[in-house]
């Protein structure tokens, strides 16, 4: 595919996120009809079906592409500084390393500002994911090893996490709820808080996609086109966990789209890093989209968390890369 | 012959004795100590049969229960973990890492949920659930997770790495279901969730015990039968089968013995993680590469770690205890990355 081409496939995935985000407007606990959606579009006024478009729907749909393509795109470089197609926010316990201290902070630090998260994530989720990649020495030869540790990390993590729920009594509910990511009652405040995370993490990507196409290669063609590993190995992984720090605290966990959308647009087959970067972007963005329409739709007037959905739609992926058959695994017989 | 058969063997021959030992005095330490400061001349007279009627209660209806509880799942799931590691031929095997775990947590989060519709419409309230199957409820989620993994499994030549993967992502699927229900409509039955999915003895009861035992007695009654295949399954299958070994058959075989081990356990105690991980390597720690004297010294230390763990958090959290689910994962993770780290 050329870049012709990847524009088109690109603008296309956005045409249809963006449909899927004006139909998505329509359903709901009370539904409107699609000239009643435009017409509040274009001229807002304080009736029911202004508010219902512009303070419930709209933000937390344009919330969830937001999300979708920050975490989609954070899969996508945490699979090229590994080399393994297995690896995602979830997976290298990047994700259970956000979470965790977030609610260790709002159990115990109540005082603590909720825009403060973000960096509270961050520096949860360096940590893990370091954890994880240094058992997994890097995790290129290594996909169970990665797994496995990413796992344990996660597993530990979710258990403090679980206590501190237990301690936490009444407050635990609301937590819970959040735990399970979605977008439920997003506003447009929090869209704002998520966004640059969102914006630096994908920038930041598409800026260094040479970079990220030389990692892709190995450690060692890397090193040999003069780029130093013990700088940029770092500002990758920085780079990788800065949207999921962006998006943890909003939207919770929101399983296995990092893992899936790199390989569908692998799939599509774009030509050179950058296009994969941006066609994994807008990928993520319409899974998400969709889940989160789909969660809010299927059992009205109760909501399926957007976790669900996506863990519905990304465990299958998961299994079918184990099955494909293309990991190394001869190099982890014992 | 190598030199290696030349150096002298240490003796082994103390450690069995010792370990049931140890047990014996894991067992009386979580008697003796408690939250409720029951004086030692006390419970040596409840123990006799005398004392004073709260004492009795305490030992007999709130600590003895828990700590065979406890004790029934720390053999099982030590048991569950050493043959899946064996099988797997991957040293970091463990019920919650395969998705057992997992499942059992999503079944009793359904069970949960929907009895409170089918029972007892209008009622929200704790007591009125029908807790006492959760044990069944969990144990079938566990097996159907296990399951579902050995099919996945058995299309790919049952590759033991691959149903580590496979266990993997269904445990993550079955996991992120179960945190999505339990937020949408879990409401009033958060708190039982939470502490059942933590990994908790809390108010375990004789019934929970006698649930457990047939499971344990014959899981261990199983062991000599299943002793050959396990020690043939560590190697590759085609080294396996020179033996005369019928691979397919026996690794499905212990799959479900360990399956059935693991999910029970789980379905009593909830999700206790990382003992069936652990408590193998200890065992093999100690005890060389003598299967013989592996399998009791497993047995043995994960009724020692358990009672132990829950000791631990019963005394550290006083009115609120620590789950053992929490101990059990801040003292194993540690030594599972390190693990991990030096696994080539």
């Amino acid at each position: 595919m050329d870049a012709r081409k990847s524009v088109i496939a690109i603008a296309l995935i956005l045409a249809a996120t963006l449909s899927v985000i004006l139909f998505g407007l329509m359903p709901g606990a009370r539904i409107l009809s699609l000239h009643d959606v435009l017409r509040v579009l274009w001229a807002p006024d304080g009736r029911i079906e202004s508010i219902l478009v512009w303070t419930l729907r709209l933000p937390r749909s344009l919330a969830a592409a937001v999300a979708g393509a920050g975490l989609a795109v954070s899969g996508y470089l945490l699979q090229a500084l590994t080399r393994n197609p297995l690896a995602d926010p979830g997976i290298t316990g990047a994700t259970a390393g956000a979470i965790a201290p977030i609610v260790a902070c709002f159990v115990f630090l109540p005082w603590l500002s909720s825009a403060s998260y973000p960096f509270v994530g961050l520096a949860g989720g360096l940590a893990a994911s370091a954890v994880t990649f240094w058992v997994a020495r890097g995790g290129n030869r290594r996909p169970l090893h990665l797994a496995l540790g990413g796992i344990s990390v996660s597993l530990f993590l979710g258990a403090i996490t679980i206590y501190v729920l237990l301690l936490a009594g009444p407050q635990s509910t609301a937590l819970l709820f959040w735990l399970s990511g979605g977008f439920q009652g997003r506003s447009w405040a929090q869209l704002v808080h998520m966004l640059p995370w969102v914006a630096l993490g994908v920038a930041g990507a598409l800026a260094l996609h040479r970079v990220v196409a030389m990692f892709a290669l190995s450690d060692h063609a890397a090193a040999g086109m003069g780029l130093q590993l013990n700088v940029w190995k770092p500002v990758l992984l920085i780079l990788a966990i800065l949207p999921v720090a962006g998006v943890a605290p909003i939207a919770g966990p929101v399983a296995f789209v990092g893992l899936a959308a790199p390989h569908m647009a692998r799939l599509l087959g774009p030509k050179g890093a950058a296009w994969e970067i941006a066609l994994t972007a807008a990928i993520g963005a319409l899974i998400v989209t969709c889940a989160d329409l789909a969660g809010r739709t299927v059992a009205i007037p109760k909501e399926l968390p957007v976790g669900i959905i996506t863990a519905l739609l990304g465990g299958p992926v998961f299994i079918y890369l184990i099955q494909r058959g293309r990991l190394d695994f001869k190099a982890q017989q014992p | 012959m190598t030199a290696a058969s030349r150096i002298p063997r240490r003796s082994n021959a103390w450690l069995l004795p010792a370990a049931a030992a140890s047990v014996l005095l894991s067992l009386l330490a979580a008697v003796f100590l408690g939250v409720v400061d029951v004086p030692a001349a006390d419970v040596v007279s409840v123990l006799t049969g005398a004392g004073s009627p709260e004492a009795h209660s305490i030992i007999f209806e709130i600590r003895l229960p828990r700590i065979v509880t406890g004790m029934l799942a720390g053999i099982q799931l030590a048991v569950a973990g050493l043959i899946l590691q064996t099988i797997t031929r991957n040293p970091l095997a463990d019920p919650s890492l395969i998705g057992v775990s997992q499942g059992a947590t999503l079944t009793v989060t359904l069970f949960l949920l929907f009895t409170v519709y089918i029972f007892d419409p209008g009622s929200n309230t704790v007591a009125e659930l029908p807790v006492a199957w959760l044990p069944l409820a969990g144990m079938v989620g566990g097996m159907a997770a296990g399951g579902i993994i050995y099919l996945l499994a058995f299309r790919l030549e049952l590759s033991p790495l691959r149903i580590t993967l496979c266990g993997i992502a269904i445990g993550a699927v079955l996991h992120a279901i179960a945190i999505g229900l339990i937020a949408g409509w879990g409401s009033a039955r958060i708190e039982i969730i939470l502490e059942w999915i933590s990994g908790s003895l809390y108010a375990r009861t004789w019934d929970h015990a006698l649930f457990l035992l047939p499971f344990t007695v014959a899981g261990l009654a199983v062991l000599p039968l299943i002793y050959r295949p396990l020690v043939l399954l560590q190697f590759d299958a085609p080294v396996a089968r020179s033996f005369g070994l019928s691979y397919r058959r026996q690794f499905s075989v212990l799959l479900l013995v360990s399956c059935a081990l693991a999910a029970s356990a789980v379905g009593v105690v909830g999700p206790i993680v990382f003992v069936g991980l652990v408590v193998p390597h200890l065992a093999r720690f100690l005890a060389g590469r003598h299967f013989a004297l592996i399998l009791p010294m497993t047995v043995a230390l994960g009724a020692v770690i358990v009672t132990l763990g829950d000791l631990a958090g019963r005394l550290a959290g006083g009115a609120e205890e620590v789950p053992i689910g929490v101990i059990t994962a801040l003292a194993g993770v540690p030594v599972l990355l390190a693990l991990l780290r030096k696994t080539p």
